[in-house]
């Protein structure tokens, strides 16, 4: 066992339950520095669980969580906090403040967390409007803002304080293709040039082996392959064949409500 | 079903109890829950002033009185000057038969400065800003808004709940003396309109029967009310659970618990005051 420290994030024997569902069963999980581990899994198999537990707002029921030399799970609030402002997170629908405009929504953490000035802030804020190409809607409100350019601007409000670590929830979710591969050049730009590590959590193939330098993938509660792009295409486990392929044969859905509807 | 179930709480009296105490735990829970929430926010908030910053920016307390302090004063003021009317023609037809008509002014001046502002405005802040607290909070909860603030590191109790308490905590007693003047005015109306007690008697009358205790008894009030209401709107739009109906549902809580618990600090105080400082 290694220690503490020499990864970004490591999950250690994980387990989470929902009520009576076990979401997480003894995962465990190392992400090294500049990975951009892509997460698979269906729909509620628990991917977006997995971001919350590292970001420390859900507790596991067993298992540490680490980021860093931090251990997430038994840190108090205060010191929770300060461990929260190296990690950015991308939400799946933005969670945009409706009530500010988009230069506020990004300047928000800059005001809050730090000392700067205005002009510091504001300078800081062009930076990062500006790296996501939306340095022109400045004074917009994130109503008045389509899908697309809601999550480029909470990927601006994520990177404003220069984490180590990006946690993307299904970066490219309901965009169009263009858009969307837009997003993925984008998260593979940040972590080349800003050496930054990242998750994402996706179910999009196209973009996951767009992106990926790892990948995993999360089944019934466990992680059945992790392994880079080019060997997980590979891979002869049923359930990463089945998902990459998209049938409805295959372990996935065996037992479930869906496998009897589509008999 | 129904016949069922008369047929088995007879019979299992354990069951009755059960429910009872299911009842109960849930109403403690509730009331603990609450109780740390207000806890929570102080701690969070005192956290961040021992850290030399402000708990939260000037403009966002500011934007929270003016909406639940001033937008409200027309309201309070409205409703107070007929109920203060109402009191006075009602109290005044009937001390009238005995000639204590000049009972009137000091009447509503104590009742409101006591009891009724205080009452009047809780239950109306508990409307109009309670539920507007609560569905905004719960839209924000609905919508991942309050996790992404935690998730960047910021406290959203400090930072959401401590500016609307504070704005309301101090608003309160504002509002009341609104409501109190309000309906002090609209006596002296019909004092002089029906009673024939001239304005400048009217002012003796009212400042030989109100005491100065009363009017700090009615301060206090409205300080503890406007506490209460913030922080069970605060409380119920952050806890808000499935989407729309549940931001629907929690607003509706929202209101009726606020009310409820108005009126039962109120009579609790009463009580404690006669009894202890009569």
């Amino acid at each position: 066992m290694t220690t503490p420290g020499s990864h970004v994030v490591e999950l250690r024997a994980v387990s989470m339950n929902f009520e009576d569902k076990k979401v997480l069963d003894d995962v465990s999980l190392q992400v090294q520095p500049q990975d951009r581990l892509v997460v698979m899994g269906q729909s509620g198999s628990g991917k977006s669980t997995l971001l919350r537990l590292v970001l420390g707002i859900l507790q596991p029921n067993e298992g540490a969580v680490f980021f860093k030399q931090f251990e997430i799970t038994r840190l108090r609030r205060r010191k929770l906090q300060q461990v929260r402002r190296h990690i950015g997170m991308v939400y799946q629908y933005s969670a945009l403040l409706s009530s500010r405009n988009v230069r506020d929504n990004v300047a928000l953490p800059l005001e809050e967390l730090t000392d700067k000035s205005r002009r510091e802030i504001d300078s800081i804020v062009e930076e990062k409007l500006h790296l996501v190409g939306m340095q022109d809607s400045r004074e917009l409100m994130p109503s008045e803002l389509s899908g697309g350019m809601r999550k480029r601007v909470s990927l601006a409000r994520a990177l404003v304080l220069d984490p180590e670590l990006i946690l993307f929830d299904e970066p490219s979710a309901g965009l169009d293709p263009v858009i969307s591969s837009v997003i993925d050049e984008l998260i593979i730009d940040l972590t080349e040039k800003s050496k930054v590590t990242s998750i994402i959590v996706t179910h999009e193939m196209g973009s996951a082996f767009r992106i990926a330098t790892r990948m995993a993938m999360l089944f019934q509660g466990k992680i059945i392959e992790d392994a880079p792009p080019d060997r997980f295409r590979q891979s002869t486990n049923p359930v990463v064949v089945q998902f990459l392929s998209g049938s409805t044969e295959g372990p996935i859905l065996e037992g479930t409500q869906d496998a009897i509807a589509t008999k | 079903m129904a016949e069922e179930k008369s047929e088995n709480i007879p019979a299992n009296p354990v069951l009755v109890v059960q429910e009872i105490g299911e009842v109960g735990e849930n109403f403690f829970r509730e009331v603990g829950s609450m109780f740390w929430f207000v806890v929570h926010t102080l701690d969070e908030t005192w956290d961040r002033v021992r850290q030399g910053r402000v708990p939260f920016r000037a403009a966002s307390f500011f934007r929270h009185t003016e909406r639940a302090g001033v937008d409200s004063v027309p309201l309070v003021g409205l409703v107070s000057f007929f109920l203060g009317m109402t009191m006075a023609l009602l109290t005044g037809y009937q001390l009238q038969r005995f000639g204590t008509e000049r009972l009137v002014p000091g009447l509503v001046a104590i009742g409101f400065t006591r009891e009724l502002g205080p009452l009047i405005t809780g239950i109306m802040l508990a409307a109009r800003i309670g539920a507007a607290f609560t569905a905004e909070l719960g839209t924000m909860q609905v919508s991942e808004e309050v996790e992404a603030i935690e998730a960047m590191g910021i406290g959203p109790l400090r930072f959401l709940v401590a500016p609307r308490v504070l704005a309301l905590f101090l608003l309160m007693p504002c509002l009341s003396t609104i409501s109190n003047i309000a309906a002090i005015a609209a006596s002296s109306l019909i004092s002089r309109m029906y009673f024939n007690i001239a304005f400048v008697y009217f002012v003796d009358l009212v400042r030989e029967a109100l005491l100065i205790r009363d009017i700090i008894t009615g301060v206090l009030k409205s300080f503890m009310f406007g506490l209460l209401i913030a922080a069970i709107a605060c409380y119920r739009g952050l806890t808000v659970k499935g989407g729309a109906a549940g931001v629907g549902n929690a607003t509706t809580s929202s209101v009726v618990t606020a009310i409820t618990t108005v009126i039962g600090v109120d009579t609790l105080y009463n009580i404690v005051y006669v009894v202890f400082f009569p």
